[in-house]
């Protein structure tokens, strides 16, 4: 911009001025990790959805059979269609990636502590959110597996107590059928922008409870060159997989058209939603799923309180071993519940779901009382 | 990938394993050009596996997501495609550039014939199973006589690479099934590795674009991401 054109919208709208201005110059700590630049790439990358999602909306039909043929249009017969929905569907891979690494460091670097507890909490909530619009994007696709899944989470929902069942009803709009799949897009896209809400209401939070640093340096050059980084690192990643794997993580089966009269014989979902699909299926019957869930986030919400360790101290090394091999029985768990049912895998879910509220419930509270200082 | 399936093509040979180790499939090598990280299509060989497809596959089966006119991606000018598909009949009117490939097959006709089950859409069949060109090349080439303790079903047919070994559908391929223009010999090996070729296209059309345009793509990030640091590291030394 030229310094003329500068005073005049100064003058006319000074609020883009000054915020131009002084987040250019906002002092921010001088030693920072890569990784501090995650939420800064979750949000871009959700952006980033939600523009290739405006995009590929303008062609796909929000109904039950003819949903995949329109995404076979665009695929196929859209210019450069193929494109945009390899960058929503692997963008989706990339968020995911990424929120999961968020949760995984803000449990190895204790950050979810007090005062740290309402910005854990936000980033709980957007996993969450970003469960469910997953899961709904994949539904939308009304193929060869989602189809059967999307039915058997509506029968789920049939079978309910009144009060979820009204929640449940609001999002998946009763039994499956016609206007099903027009519900569950307008949902994917309003959730989608309830949780860059939350990820402001985040972002706000974690300034509030930011402790100045004792040397600083200015947002601009020194972030942007350092963000800068991060994001080509993230965006290499990104283009390696939407050229070269764009269907990484998804079940084959479910490139074929939704067949009503034929269950398929794997029915893995994307990796993203395996953490859930291996809770819901942990305990029997459609209660006990429901349970596991809650249950499993309920633990992740209690950390700040689960964590005994005294105000300020950081975490020792047996709790971060801990978190490292909690990540790790996580991992086990989806790779279970990708192979599908059989007899070990039931045991080894329970041995797997175990492990982690024992992680919770009872290991952080001794290992943090234990690392007192 | 490419070395995985020749490994195995190599052990599968010498040990007897796996019954698809015909003695024909020596002669096919069991790798596309397509596999691997930047293989790309044999247009030569998707134009034999359209032959196999028009003239077998094409009376019982549809690929409806692709039009005549996408041929032209099989190296073909808009001509020959025309020229191709002259006598291509669908419902007794000649097919046009824009129709789609229909199977010949009614449904209802297709359920009473093959005893209730329907030959599906290859549309996706590719994309839409695990080992995706190989499997259809070894399902194609996997029919035997069953086992003697194995009862078939009423009009099915034993076959190895098929989940349960019962199949509805007769054994399509036979030698000199076709004849191919640019004189390759016809083997129903050959024939099924032309026609999962081509099918393999029909799945997943973009991958050429896809691989072409991502190589520049990630050079050039790769690029930029130096430049990136580089210039962090620039704006960042009196920091330290
Ligand atoms: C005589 C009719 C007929 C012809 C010709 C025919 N098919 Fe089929 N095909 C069927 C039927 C019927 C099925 C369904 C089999 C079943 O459900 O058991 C089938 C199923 C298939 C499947 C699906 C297997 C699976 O894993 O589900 C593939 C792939 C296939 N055919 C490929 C081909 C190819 C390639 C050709 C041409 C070389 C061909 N077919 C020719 C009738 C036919």
């Amino acid at each position: 911009m030229s310094d003329q054109t500068k005073t005049w919208l100064g003058s006319r709208l000074p609020i883009a001025h000054n915020i131009g201005n002084q987040l250019s110059r906002k002092p921010l700590a001088a030693n920072q990790p890569y990784l501090a630049a995650l939420g800064m790439l979750i949000t871009a990358t959700l952006l980033f959805l939600v523009l290739s999602g405006v995009v590929l909306s303008a062609y796909y039909v929000a109904a039950e059979h003819r949903a995949f043929q329109s995404i076979q249009l665009i695929m196929r017969d859209v210019n450069d269609g193929w494109l945009i929905r390899s960058f929503h569907a692997t963008g989706t891979t990339m968020l995911f990636a990424a929120v999961y690494l968020a949760i995984f460091r803000a449990l190895v670097t204790g950050s979810y502590r007090l005062p740290g507890e309402l910005v854990w909490s936000l980033k709980l909530v957007f996993l969450l959110l970003m469960l469910l619009v997953g899961y709904l994007g994949y539904a939308m696709q009304d193929s060869a597996v989602s189809y059967w899944s999307l039915h058997g989470v509506v029968q789920t929902g049939a079978g309910l107590a009144s009060f979820p069942a009204n929640i449940f009803n609001w999002v998946f709009g009763g039994p499956a059928g016609p206007g099903t799949l027009t519900r569950l897009a307008v949902m994917h896209g309003l959730l989608t922008f309830i949780a860059l809400g939350v990820l402001a209401l985040h972002y706000f939070a974690k300034q509030a409870i930011t402790p100045p640093a004792e040397k600083t340096v200015p947002l601009h050059p020194y972030y942007t060159s350092h963000h800068f980084v991060a994001a080509g690192v993230y965006v290499l990643l990104f283009a390696v997989l939407v050229f070269f794997a764009p269907h990484l993580g998804e079940n084959p089966l479910n490139q074929a058209p939704a067949n009503p009269l034929l269950v398929p014989a794997v029915t893995t979902p994307p990796w993203y939603l395996l953490p859930a699909t291996a809770l819901t299926h942990a305990l029997p019957g459609t209660n006990g799923g429901i349970i596991a869930f809650i249950a499993a986030f309920a633990v992740l919400f209690g950390m700040p309180w689960l964590d005994r360790s005294a105000p300020g101290a950081r975490p020792g090394f047996l709790y971060k071993l801990l978190v490292v091999v909690l990540a790790l029985d996580v991992i086990a768990l989806c790779l279970v519940a990708a192979a599908g049912p059989s007899t070990i895998n039931a045991v080894l879910t329970i041995v797997f779901i175990g492990w982690y509220f024992l992680h919770f419930l009872v290991l952080t509270p001794l290992a943090t009382a234990r690392e007192l200082n | 990938m490419k070395f995985g399936i020749f490994a195995a093509a190599l052990l599968a040979a010498p040990l007897g394993f796996g019954a698809t180790a015909h003695a024909e499939d020596t002669l096919v090598p069991l790798h596309w050009q397509s596999q691997g990280t930047f293989g790309s299509y044999d247009q030569a060989a998707l134009q034999r596996g359209f032959l196999v497809y028009q003239t077998v596959c094409a009376s019982c089966h549809s690929a409806s997501a692709v039009h005549y006119r996408d041929l032209t991606a099989l190296g073909l000018t808009t001509e020959q495609v025309a020229d191709l598909i002259a006598n291509i009949k669908q419902d007794n009117q000649p097919v046009t550039l824009n129709s789609r490939l229909i199977g010949a097959l009614p449904k209802a006709q297709a359920a009473a014939t093959f005893g209730g089950a329907i030959p599906p859409d290859l549309s996706n069949m590719v994309a839409a199973r695990p080992k995706g060109v190989a499997y259809v090349y070894h399902l194609l080439t996997g029919y035997q006589p069953a086992p003697a303790d194995v009862t078939l079903m009423a009009k099915h047919y034993y076959n190895a690479a098929y989940p349960g070994n019962q199949i509805a559908m007769p054994a399509p391929l036979t030698d000199n099934a076709v004849t191919y223009a640019d004189g390759t010999k016809a083997t129903t090996a050959q024939e099924a590795s032309d026609v999962a070729a081509f099918l393999s296209w029909v799945s997943d059309p973009n991958l050429d674009a896809r691989r072409q345009i991502g190589l520049r793509a990630v050079i050039f990030l790769i690029f930029l991401t130096l430049l990136a640091i580089a210039t962090k590291r620039k704006i960042w030394r009196d920091v330290g």
